[in-house]
């Protein structure tokens, strides 16, 4: 029968990941269907504004224009002024703007299907070494992982998408090792392993010290199981050129990594507490006001129901140590390094490690309950019940606790904020201003609330407003060359009515108003179009 | 595959509309070369598949970005399939004659 192609079970399977995937990003990416506008804390600003300024301007640079500028211009230590992130991943956003034909949903989108990743990857790297069941039990864990989506939401993109890299690198090397040992020799994987490693670097310098560590400790922990050195001078040389190769693509970037690594041991790590050696997470006081306490809390996010299926897993692997067993606890125990880098003097950025948690608990979790049907001794048939039995009770719980909770955090809600995120009017706005304002000048609003109980958030206004029409944007009322603002043809003044009313704030009203009459003399309207008006200088 | 990536469009499409529809399609052309450089070598399907995605998302946007300090980047992308294309067919080629 030709043409005709069986449907097998690894079809079906292949399927219903594919489904569990496509839900994932339909979970995800919630906050953009219910409003095409951008949203995010400061990072997300940035990493739109990086990739949105190739895409639109139809061009590279390395130079940062002065609206970004403004923040990011000291980031890169090495050379200062240029980007301070290779440009691959943001790249990556442009060409999808680009293809896409449209600034926010394409950017958006592409940057939720790089962050959900790691839904892929760990079931791609678990379905290979343990089977089906374990795989897509995991991965339906990690849809619903706020340590993973809440960075996600924050904007920590470049970091989300560098983080599916981990099992990866750790699976070619996996498979290097083991083809090396059954005298195959193989070394495409090690190619492979550097290749991967090298790509790493260029997504997020932190998580690429992540996988060295996880490199290390498999490759030890293979060694001493097979009580073997895997080692080949030919192989080494030619994996350490790929990853030269790739690390010296973007030396002004990659460079910038020994720059931030000299600047020494970190304050914060020099009061450490050894007690800490028996703590996995971190105190939330210590990040007061930069991420909430429920990011440190297990229960939380996740769900401790998983506790006793983890401690089965772990437990298991430890006792049945075949290689593939090691794989995960060499994983598990690279995450305990880095997660207490703190020790040795490196505290920086810690909290954000704690976030590739749920990609190794989930597996061990599924894991766990997959083989706690193999400890109960049963005949075949009802040991097979029991196991799709414990399997159910992993999905309800998954659904009812861990789904219940992230519905609470990402839905159609999340970040439709009043004070913080642009509103319709203020997109378009930002829109004009970039098709119309030259590149050279500057924006200042008012209108957007600046007193000081709302700027933290308004702040955001301010900075996405800057994002989407490319020029340095500030408020009004908090600069002290406002009388050098009005009399010069370099800035532009955008009066913003659309936040006034419901914050039922005459006051600034009637100043705008003023305002606007004495302008009138001196400046004339440029748009003027869903309460929002902007002015420029008269010639 | 091909029912997997179809189902990958009409779901960008039915969420996001065309712009999503041809972010996703863009997603695809830029992996396509790596797929086709993956198979020139022994590996599973799924290797080849998560391999070339991950690859696509990353090298083909990093030579795409280098050419659009001399080109436009509209055109610095179709030389980056072009090039990754070419590399492809030609790797096959060659290992085809070994």
């Amino acid at each position: 029968m030709t043409g005709y192609m069986k449907f097998s079970k690894s079809h079906a399977q292949t399927l219903i990941f594919a489904a569990l995937y496509l839900f994932a990003l339909y979970f995800w990416t919630q906050p953009l269907q219910e409003r095409k506008i951008p949203y995010g804390e400061y990072d997300a600003m940035s990493h739109f504004e990086v990739a949105d300024y190739i895409a639109y301007n139809d061009k590279s640079f390395q130079k940062l224009p002065p609206y970004i500028d403004l923040r990011y211009g000291g980031d890169n230590k090495f050379r200062p002024h240029t980007l301070w992130y290779p440009p691959a991943f943001h790249t990556s956003l442009a060409v999808a703007e680009t293809i896409g034909g449209e600034r926010i949903v394409p950017v958006f989108l592409l940057n939720a299907i790089m962050s959900t990743f790691i839904i892929i990857s760990v079931y791609f790297v678990i379905n290979s070494l343990f089977g089906f069941l374990p795989a897509i039990l995991s991965s339906l864990l990690l849809v619903f992982s706020p340590r993973d989506f809440m960075p996600y939401l924050w904007g920590q993109w470049p970091e989300r998408f560098a983080y599916a890299f981990i099992p990866i690198i750790l699976y070619c090397f996996y498979r290097y090792f083991i083809y090396f040992s059954k005298e195959d020799k193989n070394p495409l994987y090690l190619y492979l392993t550097a290749l991967f490693l090298g790509i790493n670097i260029l997504v997020h310098p932190l998580v690429f010290f992540h996988s060295v560590i996880g490199l290390a400790v498999l490759y030890v922990m293979l060694a001493i199981k097979q009580r073997k050195i895997v080692f080949s001078w030919k192989h080494s040389v030619i994996a350490g050129l790929i990853f030269l190769a790739l690390f010296m693509m973007f030396p002004y970037q990659t460079f910038n990594i020994f720059s931030q690594f000299a600047r020494g041991t970190d304050e914060s790590a020099k009061n450490f507490d050894l007690s800490r050696i028996f703590q996995w997470s971190l105190n939330p006081k210590d990040y007061a006001g930069s991420v909430p306490p429920s990011y440190f809390s297990f229960a939380e996010m996740h769900g401790l129901w998983t506790l006793p299926f983890l401690l089965i897993g772990i437990l298991f692997l430890v006792l049945r140590r075949e290689e593939r067993d090691l794989f995960m606890l060499a994983w598990l125990v690279s995450l305990y390094i880095i997660l207490h880098r703190d020790l040795a003097g490196k505290a920086s950025f810690l909290h954000r490690s704690l976030s590739a948690s749920a990609h190794i608990f989930a597996p061990l979790a599924a894991i766990g309950a997959f083989y706690l049907s193999s400890i109960i001794k049963l005949p075949s048939n009802y040991s097979k019940y029991l196991k799709y039995g414990i399997a159910a009770v992993f999905i309800f719980f998954a659904f009812s606790v861990n789904m219940a909770y992230a519905s609470k955090i990402l839905n159609k809600n999340t970040y439709n904020d009043f004070f913080s995120t642009l509103n319709n009017e203020e997109y378009q706005a930002a829109q004009w201003s970039l098709d119309n304002i030259p590149s050279s000048a500057n924006i200042t609003i008012l209108g957007i609330p600046h007193q000081e109980q709302f700027q933290s958030a308004t702040s955001k206004k301010i900075r996405w407003f800057a994002a989407v029409s490319q020029h340095v944007t500030r408020f009004y009322y908090l600069r002290e060359d406002r009388e050098e603002i009005l009399k010069s043809k370099d800035w532009y003044i955008v009066l913003d009515y659309t936040m006034l009313a419901p914050l039922n704030d005459k006051k600034t009203f009637d100043e705008m108003q003023q305002f606007e009459r004495n302008a009138s003399a001196t400046h004339i309207l440029a748009y003027g179009k869903n309460g929002i008006r902007v002015y420029k200088l008269a010639e | 595959m091909s029912a997997t990536a179809l189902a990958f469009l009409i779901f960008s499409f039915a969420l996001f509309g065309i712009a999503g529809a041809r972010a996703v399609f863009g997603l695809m052309i830029a992996s396509l070369p790596f797929y086709i450089i993956l198979g020139c070598f022994n590996i599973a399907r799924g290797e080849k598949t998560v391999f070339s995605i991950l690859l696509g998302l990353t090298l083909f946007p990093s030579l795409a970005y280098f050419l659009g300090f001399m080109v436009s980047f509209r055109i610095a992308i179709a030389m980056a399939f072009i090039v990754f294309i070419g590399m492809s067919v030609a790797l096959k080629k060659f290992k085809a004659k070994k």
